[in-house]
């Protein structure tokens, strides 16, 4: 009877200590997620600040974000760059952390902030096994980034009402509350994805932002993919841009942002301010509701073969084939679009005029990969 | 009098390489005129590209969307640009019917005011569909001329249009190829 109690207690430390070695392991790759990422500005950079020094309440929020300014001798156009609105669509990531890898400017002024909600960076979303990094090859080295969610970190905002009631008064699902791209125009005391869409208006009102582009990736089965989303104050800019990658031989679709759909940056950022608003899409298979295993391979190569059916059966609005569309052709996507409408910025408006040095040309990244402009991990 | 009657036929002959001249030089000149109202036909964002592309060829043109028989005062040229897009419509608050509607009565009006149609088809096959196909079939045959992107009409639906209603068909490989056409269609 004694020897019992004793195997029991024996049992019960040991799996004690399997709980524990295993609470620690996934506390460990848990917490990992909140390991910054390492970005490499390039000596055009003039300066780096915070977008709580545009809104100090975010300051030491987890909200608060980098913002990288590069500012040119020239008097000449504003452009905003946001990349990671949905830190679960890399293409929008990573085309703006090459361009602060690499660009210089001489006339106008460009910010940059590569991770818009980088709460949205600390954690995924577990019920769709997505892989917390993925990684490029550089000529110097892997260099990885995290792949987070499409939402602010529960942790860092919590509970989800039962419904988000957006500032224009649409009721929308609870989890919406987190999603940054449907908490314009902000508000100075909502909620921290509030606070940051907030954040974000005050630097587009205060650096006077003559052109706002939001990256974004879409499912390749929803309509609005491979376009430009634009405000209506941007139409014409849209018009010229995307008839400029036609002649690249880029197709892309526009799509007017519709009055009606409130609360995102394509249109609250043109209601509210003077700045033109544009959102741009590229197709990725890993967001999509079609895609088989969820993997590194799917968010960099995008092959999937749920999509080659899906695009046989006229499913898609992109075209798909086994080939898939890797990061590196979406991230060129985002470029030549980027690029398309800073000289489209000039033929609408001379005196907004952006020169821009060093900028990663689309066709050389989609053919020779994202690595040849990304700087080595040190 | 026989020397008169000489003199006038050589000059009839001589002339008449300048009469025809003359009057090829009208058969051949752009048909349409200054000012040019530009709007849709099913409200895609195509028409926003027949503007930019209007302001490149030097056209003095007017962009509205949702253009009614009251815009047709002063404009000398109607062009429509089909391209069906339900967001598009939703975005001018409208529906398909109530779309269709404008477009007809906009049609009538200038037909009535003999203001030349100029039609723009921009989007290439990705903007056919049934709805986009609809407005075509009801509004192209009142069209003096057509421009299109040539990926639209790669089964000859506005071929076998424009055969049967003697409309000037001109086809493009891409929407920023309409530039030449549209600017040589404007006296």
């Amino acid at each position: 009877m004694k020897e019992k109690i004793k195997k029991h207690h024996l049992i019960a430390l040991c799996l004690l200590c399997l709980t524990g070695t295993l609470c620690w392991l996934t506390g460990v790759q848990f917490l990992s997620m909140r390991k910054t990422d390492t970005f490499y500005p390039s000596p055009g950079l003039s300066a780096q600040t915070k977008l709580s020094d545009y809104f100090p309440q975010l300051a030491d929020s987890p909200g608060d974000t980098a913002v990288y300014c590069f500012r040119g001798e020239e008097e000449g156009g504003n452009l905003l760059i946001l990349g990671g609105t949905h830190p679960n669509e890399p293409a929008g990531f990573i085309t703006a952390v090459l361009l602060l890898e690499n660009i210089t400017v001489s006339r106008g002024k460009i910010f940059i902030i590569p991770q818009a909600n980088l709460s949205g960076f600390t954690h995924d979303d577990p019920f769709e096994g997505n892989p917390q990094k993925f990684s490029l090859e550089t000529p110097g080295g892997r260099r990885w980034f995290r792949f987070g969610s499409r939402l602010t970190n529960p942790t860092h905002q919590w509970p989800d009402p039962t419904l988000f009631t957006n500032a224009a008064g649409q009721a929308l699902s609870g989890a919406e509350v987190r999603n940054l791209n449907r908490s314009y125009p902000g508000k100075e005391k909502g909620h921290l994805t509030e606070q940051i869409a907030f954040g974000i208006m005050e630097l587009i009102k205060k650096e006077e932002i003559d052109l706002s582009l939001d990256l974004h990736e879409a499912a390749p089965e929803y309509p609005v993919v491979n376009a430009i989303v634009f405000h209506e104050n941007s139409a014409e800019l849209a018009a010229i841009a995307s008839m400029e990658l036609q002649m690249e031989d880029i197709d892309i679709r526009m799509e007017a942002s519709p009055p009606s759909l409130r609360g995102l940056s394509h249109r609250e950022w043109g209601d509210h301010t003077p700045s033109m608003a544009i959102l741009l899409e590229t197709a990725n298979a890993s967001h999509g509701r079609l895609k088989g295993k969820p993997s590194e391979a799917l968010i960099v190569e995008g092959k999937d073969p749920n999509y080659v059916k899906a695009s046989k059966l006229g499913m898609l609005f992109v075209p798909y084939s086994k080939d898939g569309i890797p990061i590196k052709e979406r991230v060129a996507r985002h470029l030549a679009a980027v690029n398309a409408l800073v000289s489209g910025l000039r033929e609408l408006n001379p005196d907004q005029a952006i020169d821009i040095g060093n900028f990663p040309p689309a066709q050389t990244v989609n053919e020779q990969g994202i690595g040849l402009y990304l700087h080595p991990p040190k | 009098m026989r020397k008169n009657i000489i003199l006038v036929l050589a000059l009839c002959f001589l002339l008449s390489p300048v009469a025809f001249a003359y009057k090829n030089a009208g058969e051949n000149s752009p048909p349409f005129e200054l000012p040019n109202l530009i709007t849709s036909a099913g409200q895609s964002a195509d028409v926003q590209m027949a503007s930019v592309l209007a302001k490149r060829a030097g056209l003095n043109a007017t962009l509205k969307k949702t253009a009614t028989a009251e815009d047709l005062e002063n404009i000398k040229t109607l062009t429509l640009v089909f391209g069906a897009s339900l967001k598009g419509l939703g975005a001018a608050g409208i529906d398909v019917d109530q779309e269709k509607e404008r477009v007809r009565e906009l049609v009538s009006e200038a037909k009535k005011r003999d203001i030349p149609l100029l039609c723009l088809h921009l989007g290439g096959e990705a903007r056919r569909g049934q709805l986009t196909d609809q407005l075509i079939t009801e509004f192209l045959p009142f069209a003096q001329m057509a421009i299109i992107v040539k990926s639209g009409n790669h089964d000859g639906f506005f071929s076998k249009i424009c055969e049967e209603n003697n409309i000037s068909l001109v086809e493009v490989e891409k929407t920023v190829d309409v530039l030449t056409p549209l600017k040589d269609a404007f006296k």
